[in-house]
């Protein structure tokens, strides 16, 4: 598989198309700060909900099971799964007992990661996407690019000839505003004749067994109120104690998302409707055993917002297909080495650790500095390729010894003026593959400070 | 069982507690609430009117609003069943709901499911109309959940706005999947 970088420097070819997603998503960073720079005590929020958080993740099996007591208690069915095949069994046995075919589904990051769609796929189950964004990449089989603008990678007009050959609409349609509602009159007849709308969960409620989900196109409650069975797959991180605690989240959430003071629609779920059914799937596949690990925990915290997406300059020129991973950007980064340290080891490299994801992370994780851990971890690990290992040890060794650093500084300014262009940006020079090395001074910060101040 | 499992793997490897904290903070309250939350419909894309006295509210729904459904009147419910089938609710133009309470800080209004009988309607109607008492506002969500009682409702939402997405090329439209148009009436 091609790494990160490999994919970037593709992604990169097309060099007006990346400055373009990078003006996109810098303009979703800005409205953000906007929406951010309204709310006077946002630090003192940040705060209580790094803390409220942190006190769940201590307290995670007490409060999942009062969720549970009291979701049974509202007529709701709570099911558990361990990873991701128990879950999509879970699931695909719920549909099949009510004699299901037909499934609509609102976004959910959970059912990316354990890969249920092609599951229930698999099984003859219709799975219909409903959020647009999801919709168009579900049509185009790609997954998604982004957590909350999963289709940000795509141009109107692509968009246009996709509709067209999938839904036949007219030919170069390239308007948002008609493309739109191709897609509403599309989706409609799906919700209309859906059997079983599925949810992810934003947050769930301790203390009331409440589910919540925010989005603003309306789709999971057309799915949820119209389909006579409603299924909600939440992560055991998804929780929190007390409905009050709601409070700060919603306040943040779509702020630090896309720069909205709420999402259209914020809708809590208690109980099924009459005469319909109401099924919860609390899944786990390997947070449990992530919460074990001290060093990495805080990223269970994440409400994936996509905040540290927009804002991270990487991100914003590699897209999100770039990353190998199903959460793509900074806090993918470190949440995929969990799972497999081997298959994502390039990723935690994908990052200038400028701090900046971790400025604006509404739960405060110190993403940056996990970056830079996992960097440790997968070198003594010798996961990165020996040119960079050997590279890193032999500059290490030089940096520590004045003696060493003296004499190659020499060299290298000389060397620099002297030696052809060819010689010095030969292929062992990785580091000069898309990178100018600066000019060479005359002499070194020591040479000239001698000179000019030393004995005055 | 997996629920079992999980538990006990949640014990082995969780840290010790740590405190819950109290008393989110609050939003401060001498702000202008009716004018905050005017202020805010607009920015969400919403229509509103402001409406001196509720005896004005009939006669301005029939003027302007001639042919919605109002399902803020209970005899309404009666007309819509949850066994009805779900073209006659598709069907629905514009509809009247009573909104619970709005929220200065976002325009959002509180509606639940002991204000409307079928929960499907807010969502599949082609415009909304809400009404609510201007006494009826609160600053933030904060005071927004103090205010809720989820035990006694099996469903509600906060909304704000007409459905909408930005899901090509960041260009908003109105009009997702949900109502076209969003207006609220605030009555004085």
């Amino acid at each position: 598989m091609m790494n990160h970088a490999a994919k970037a420097g593709k992604f990169l070819a097309d060099l007006k198309r990346a400055d373009w997603h990078d003006q996109t998503l810098w303009i979703m960073r800005k409205k953000r700060d906007k929406a951010v720079s309204c709310v006077p005590e946002w630090e003192e929020l940040r705060d209580k909900a790094s803390q409220i958080k942190e006190h769940v993740l201590s307290n995670l099996d007490a409060y999942l099971l009062q969720f549970e007591v009291e979701a049974v208690k509202n007529g709701a069915q709570v099911h558990w799964a361990f990873d991701s095949e128990s879950f999509n069994q879970k699931v695909y046995s719920i549909i099949n007992g009510y004699q299901a075919q037909k499934v609509v589904k609102s976004k959910s990051m959970l059912t990316e990661e354990c890969g249920l769609n092609p599951y229930l796929e698999d099984k003859g189950i219709e799975v219909v996407d409903t959020d647009l964004g999801e919709r168009i990449i579900q049509l185009r089989g790609e997954p998604p690019s982004h957590m909350v603008v999963p289709a940000i990678h795509l141009k109107k007009e692509e968009i246009g000839e996709l509709f067209h050959s999938k839904l036949g609409t007219e030919k170069g349609l390239a308007d948002a505003q008609k493309l739109t509602s191709a897609a509403r009159q599309h989706l409609r007849k799906k919700f209309l004749s859906a059997e079983v709308a599925i949810t992810g969960v934003n947050f769930s409620v301790a203390e009331t067994g409440t589910v919540v989900v925010c989005t603003n196109e309306g789709n999971a409650d057309m799915g949820v109120q119209i389909a006579p069975v409603q299924i909600h797959c939440m992560g055991i991180e998804k929780i929190l104690p007390r409905v009050e605690d709601l409070g700060i989240f919603i306040q943040m959430l779509a702020r630090n998302a896309t720069g909205q003071p709420i999402t259209t629609y914020t809708s809590h779920y208690q109980k099924p409707k009459p005469g319909g059914a109401m099924h919860i799937i609390i899944v786990d596949n390997g947070r449990s055993e992530h919460l074990g690990n001290s060093k990495y925990r805080d990223s269970l915290k994440c409400i994936r917002c996509g905040a540290c997406l927009n804002t991270c300059p990487v991100y914003r020129r590699s897209g999100g297909h770039s990353y190998n991973y199903v959460i793509s950007g900074p806090v993918g980064s470190i949440l995929s080495p969990i799972y497999s340290i081997n298959k994502y080891k390039d990723l935690p490299f994908a990052s200038s650790l400028c701090g900046s994801c971790t400025n604006v992370c509404p739960v405060k994780i110190n993403i940056h500095q996990q970056l830079y851990s996992w960097r440790q971890e997968i070198f003594e690990k010798r996961l990165i390729p020996t040119s960079k290992r050997y590279g890193f040890k032999f500059a290490g060794k030089i940096l520590a010894s004045s003696r060493y650093y003296n004499f190659f500084g020499k060299n290298i300014r000389w060397a620099l003026k002297h030696l052809p262009r060819k010689v010095l940006y030969h292929r062992i020079n990785i580091w000069g593959r898309c990178r100018e090395l600066p000019p060479a001074p005359d002499k070194t910060f020591n040479q000239w400070y001698q000179e000019n101040y030393k004995r005055n | 069982m997996y629920k079992d499992k999980i538990i006990q793997r949640i014990q082995k490897n969780k840290h010790s507690l740590r405190p819950l904290p109290e008393n989110p903070p609050k939003m401060e309250d001498k702000i202008d609430l009716s004018a905050k939350f005017c202020e805010n419909l607009k920015i969400v894309g919403a229509d509103v009117f402001r409406i001196d006295d509720e005896s004005l509210v009939s006669p301005f729904i029939d003027l302007h609003f001639p042919n919605a459904v109002d399902f803020s009147d209970p005899e309404t419910w009666k007309e819509y069943s949850s066994t009805d089938p779900i073209d006659k609710f598709n069907k629905l133009n514009t509809v009247i709901l009573r909104g619970q309470f709005g929220v200065a800080e976002n325009g959002a209004v509180w509606l639940d499911d002991t204000f409307f009988s079928q929960r499907i309607v807010p969502f599949i109607a082609q415009h909304l109309v809400i009404k609510l008492s201007k006494k009826n506002l609160v600053g933030g969500m904060v005071e927004a959940y103090r205010k809720i009682n989820l035990t006694k409702t099996g469903f509600g939402v906060f909304i704000s706005g007409p459905s909408k997405t930005a899901d090509i090329e960041q260009v908003l439209v109105f009009g997702a999947h949900g109502p076209l148009k969003h207006t609220v009436l605030l009555i004085n």
